[in-house]
């Protein structure tokens, strides 16, 4: 490359990185503090994050009406992994984003039925119907899935599995990056895949 | 145009469910679960629709994929970015047939919240290019079939699919829905004309965009859109930052992007205000990593120094040879004139060339800038320049022969009125002609300055062409100069007269070349109407000959006929051009060397698979190309090579106009023939020098 085209690019590339910088990162750090978060549960208890120092957390991103959800839930993927990890004294909280009126919404009532009807077990589910929690995870999918470290670290942010379809036939042959990731949470190592992209149905923001 | 609609839109019986729950949830969020089912061949119609009325066997057709959403909702690009699926096209063609990759037209930016996602709205036709086998039965039927999956979203997301069939019959070629196509066409987005690179740094990715010239003022918004869906957030605002080299698009880097490719596609969308409205136009990338293209490529300095010496080199071709020998032989008969006298011949000389080549530089500049993808050669793509040429090299060899009785300031031997008087004009005539005829040969070192001299700007690009006609001047201008040098020359003598016509032969031979690369373009009468030309030529010459050697009312009479020759020869030059063959014999040239033609759809499904590939870029008219595939690539130990390492040997040919193979050399920064690529599966590609030996390729494929 000719040298004056490299300065301009590398000038370009530095006066690009110094704006980008300014602006909210869209997606939170891997390897940085998780976002904080203060949410109501579905049994109206108080879940802070802060709260949770010490163990390690697992955020889902869900929508009872995708079917991208729905291909996890109704083969009885996503609840296999909550019994298998909450077990292992895993906090997994499913979060709801969806506002009143759009796909997925749920009150209280209603996400507890849900719970119960598709025989899930996650720790908590969270009530997020203004999206603050979305926002701050930069969640764009359900199912999102996040894992915090026992020291507030994020440690994984993305995709359930490799396979981003809406086929439950896909689930078997499927890495499933969340189970690899809390395996290695657990053993202390460090994530070997710690970002993917996430597939799913988009999260309904209000605006 | 045959358009039968048979979209089944099946829907799988979760999509109905969650549709279902879908206006459910409007209706009454927390009871119901069950609902009218929506069909989702209610919310995208589907269809496949072809370009021609009918097919002709062997000849390749457009066909699309046309989806029509309802109001609001979207299907997806080929990289959905933050959410969705892009849709997928299962091809079920008859027997024989094959079908390109998919054209994705230019997407929309969906924005909602902080999800950026890429799709289109309302209507989109993905394009791709159907192939049918040459022995297909006129009259009979045959049926294409495409099964579709596609995510269709609003603010729910539906997956779908259809199974899409089109009867189309086998016939002469008839017009069709060109006007459809060619509104599908125009979505796609444009090659680049300019070269791309990028950088990255922990937290960007910069892409510039050299040489192009957007207006500032006018620019409203510029976004690169990989095709990659790990490397860029999609969400965060991309900055743009314009200076006199292009115009640079900073993105965040993507955690996902962990590994930073040499090569990162896309497609920029730039929006300009043009007179108060915005245009957005789209123009396909492929941007080079900044730091991997550092050891590659060049500085304007070296690619000028490269010019030189490749101008030096050219001197030795066989098509330029006989040109300068001529003027070295003019040069022993200056040693009684003054040496400023010769300085001036040898200015004169140079004049000629560089004045040629800019002309040539401006010729390729403007028709690049008006679009045509052309490299340095394009000129003989031109079946009416090659004739001309052969026509020019002919006469001029005539003249040596002594056949002909022009241009005798050039060439005669010994005359000293004459050149008293022409000499001067004679020898800037000579350095255009040497120009003339240079332009067939490629010497080292010349792709890669030329390559880069057409990314420049017009005033930087046309310094490395002087240089290289400065290179081609260089050995006259010195002798010229440099009066000592004259002494070496060997002394005048009768010698000379016949070294003259044995030089003659060259040109002949370089002739008869330019006939064999003409039989590449044009059909048989083109090629009679160019061989008949010559004939002409030689009579014009006969004629001119009896006019000189009579006088009075025979000589007018011989003079007027070789003019009506001449003018004869002007007309055939015309009709050369008027015989092209249908189709092109690159497919034929390319079997009968053992290799496949040259398509992208070919190379992109073989790198697909990781196959490795060899790609050979040659024209008939590239002399250097048609030595390195004789003496080294046709080599038995080369052949055997190939074929132990599985490697597929795909030829391109360029010696006709073809967009697809300029835009290749365009990405090697190149832009002619010849180029050698060496793609190996997973690892880069490697480029090899444009002189090839056996044991250069051998070593680069025991790399494999």
């Amino acid at each position: 490359m000719n040298r004056r085209h490299f300065g301009a690019a590398f000038i370009a590339t530095f006066c690009a990185a110094a704006l980008l910088t300014g602006t909210a990162q869209a997606e939170p750090k891997i390897g940085a503090p998780a976002p904080a978060f203060k949410a109501v549960d579905s049994n109206g208890k108080q879940v802070s994050l802060d709260d949770l120092r010490g163990k390690t957390v697992v955020l889902e991103w869900t929508n009872d009406g995708c079917p991208y959800v729905r291909k996890h839930y109704n083969a009885g993927n996503m609840q296999a992994l909550q019994k298998k990890w909450t077990a292992q004294d895993v906090v997994w909280l499913s979060v709801i984003s969806s506002p009143p009126g759009e796909q997925g919404f749920a009150d209280a009532a209603r996400a507890n039925t849900l719970t119960t009807e598709r025989n899930a077990a996650p720790t908590a589910v969270l009530l997020d119907p203004k999206q603050e929690i979305a926002r701050a995870y930069g969640a764009t999918v359900t199912p999102h899935m996040y894992i915090i470290k026992p020291d507030g670290v994020l440690a994984y942010a993305g995709a359930i599995d490799d396979k981003p379809t809406a086929r439950a036939a896909d689930i078997e042959p499927a890495k499933n990056y969340v189970d690899v990731a809390l395996t290695e949470v657990k053993a202390g190592k460090p994530v070997t895949t710690p970002a993917t992209r996430a597939y799913g149905c988009v999260v309904k923001y209000s605006s | 145009m045959i358009d039968r609609q048979l979209t089944t839109g099946r829907t799988l019986r979760r999509a109905l469910a969650a549709a279902a729950l879908a206006i459910a949830a409007f209706a009454a969020p927390a009871q119901a679960q069950y609902g009218t089912p929506q069909d989702t061949a209610d919310l995208v119609r589907a269809d496949l629709i072809a370009e021609p009325a009918s097919i002709v066997p062997g000849q390749p057709f457009q066909v699309g994929i046309r989806l029509r959403m309802k109001e609001h909702w979207h299907t997806y690009w080929r990289n959905p970015g933050d959410s969705g699926s892009p849709t997928e096209v299962r091809w079920q063609l008859p027997e024989g047939f094959t079908v390109s990759e998919l054209s994705w037209p230019a997407p929309q930016v969906l924005r909602v919240g902080p999800v950026t996602s890429f799709g289109y709205e309302g209507e989109a036709i993905l394009l791709a290019q159907v192939t049918p086998p040459p022995n297909l039965a006129p009259g009979s039927n045959v049926s294409l079939r495409a099964d579709i999956d596609y995510l269709v979203c609003e603010k729910e997301c539906i997956p779908g699919e259809a199974s899409l069939a089109l009867p189309l019959a086998v016939g002469a070629s008839s017009g069709g829905d060109t006007g459809t196509f060619d509104a599908a066409r125009a979505k796609l987005p444009q090659p680049s004309l300019w070269p791309a690179s990028f950088s990255a740094s922990a937290d960007t990715i910069g892409v510039t965009v050299r040489g192009a010239a957007f207006d500032a003022a006018a620019l409203k918004s510029a976004s690169f859109l990989p095709y990659n869906n790990d490397l860029i957030v999609n969400s965060t605002e991309q900055k743009r930052s314009s200076d006199g080299n292009g115009l640079t698009v900073a993105m965040a880097r993507s955690q996902m992007a962990t590994q930073i490719p040499d090569r990162v596609d896309g497609v920029l969308l730039v929006e300009e205000d043009i007179g108060g409205k915005t245009v957005t136009h789209a123009f396909e990338l492929s941007a080079q990593s900044a730091a991997a293209a550092g050891g590659s490529s060049i500085t304007l300095l070296q690619a000028a120094l490269f010019a030189l010496l490749a101008g030096v080199i050219l001197n030795l071709m066989p098509c330029v040879f006989p040109v300068l020998s001529i003027k070295i032989l003019h040069l022993t008969q200056h040693a009684n004139e003054s040496a400023g006298r010769v300085r001036m011949h040898g200015a004169a000389y140079t004049a000629g060339i560089l004045v040629s080549f800019v002309i040539l530089a401006g010729a390729l500049f403007a028709l690049r800038a008006g679009g045509d993808e052309i490299g340095w050669g394009f000129q003989l793509q031109s079946p009416a320049v090659v004739a001309a040429l052969a026509f020019v090299l002919f006469a001029f060899g005539l003249s040596l022969s002594g056949l002909l009785p022009i241009g005798t300031s050039l060439t005669r031997v010994g005359n000293s009125g004459l050149l008293q008087r022409g000499g001067l004009q004679g020898s800037f005539f000579a350095g255009t002609l040497a120009t003339v005829v240079a332009t067939p040969c490629t010497a080292p070192f010349m792709g890669a300055s030329i390559g880069f001299a057409l990314t420049q700007p017009f005033q930087l690009g046309v310094t490395v062409f002087l240089a290289l006609g400065l290179g081609l001047a260089l050995p006259f201008l010195i002798l010229a100069f440099v009066p000592a040098l004259q002494r070496f020359l060997p002394r005048p003598g009768a010698w000379m007269e016949t070294l003259k016509q044995f030089l003659a032969f060259p040109l002949y031979a370089t002739v008869a070349w330019l006939i064999w690369v003409l039989s590449f373009q044009v059909g048989p009468s083109g090629l009679l109407a160019a061989l008949v030309g010559l004939v002409l030529i030689a009579f014009g010459a006969f004629a001119l000959t009896l006019a000189q050697d009579r006088s009075g009312t025979p000589s007018r009479a011989w003079r007027g006929v070789a003019a009506v020759s001449g003018l004869a020869v002007i007309a055939l030059i015309v009709s050369v051009n008027m015989d092209r063959p249908a189709t092109a014999s690159a497919a034929q040239a390319a079997a009968d060397s053992g290799g496949e033609a040259f398509t992208q759809a070919k190379l992109d499904t073989l790198l697909a698979s990781e196959q490795p590939v060899f790609v050979n870029m040659t024209a008939a008219w590239c002399i250097t190309c048609l030595v390195n595939e004789r003496t080294t690539l046709a080599a038995p130990a080369v052949q055997t090579a190939f074929k132990d390492k599985n490697i597929v040997y795909l030829k391109g040919d360029w010696t006709n106009r073809n967009p697809e193979i300029t835009r290749l050399l365009e990405r090697f920064g190149r832009s002619g023939v010849p180029l050698y690529v060496l793609y190996r599966g997973k690892n880069e590609p490697v480029v090899l020098p444009q002189i090839l030996t056996e044991q250069l390729v051998l070593d680069s494929l025991a790399q494999l």
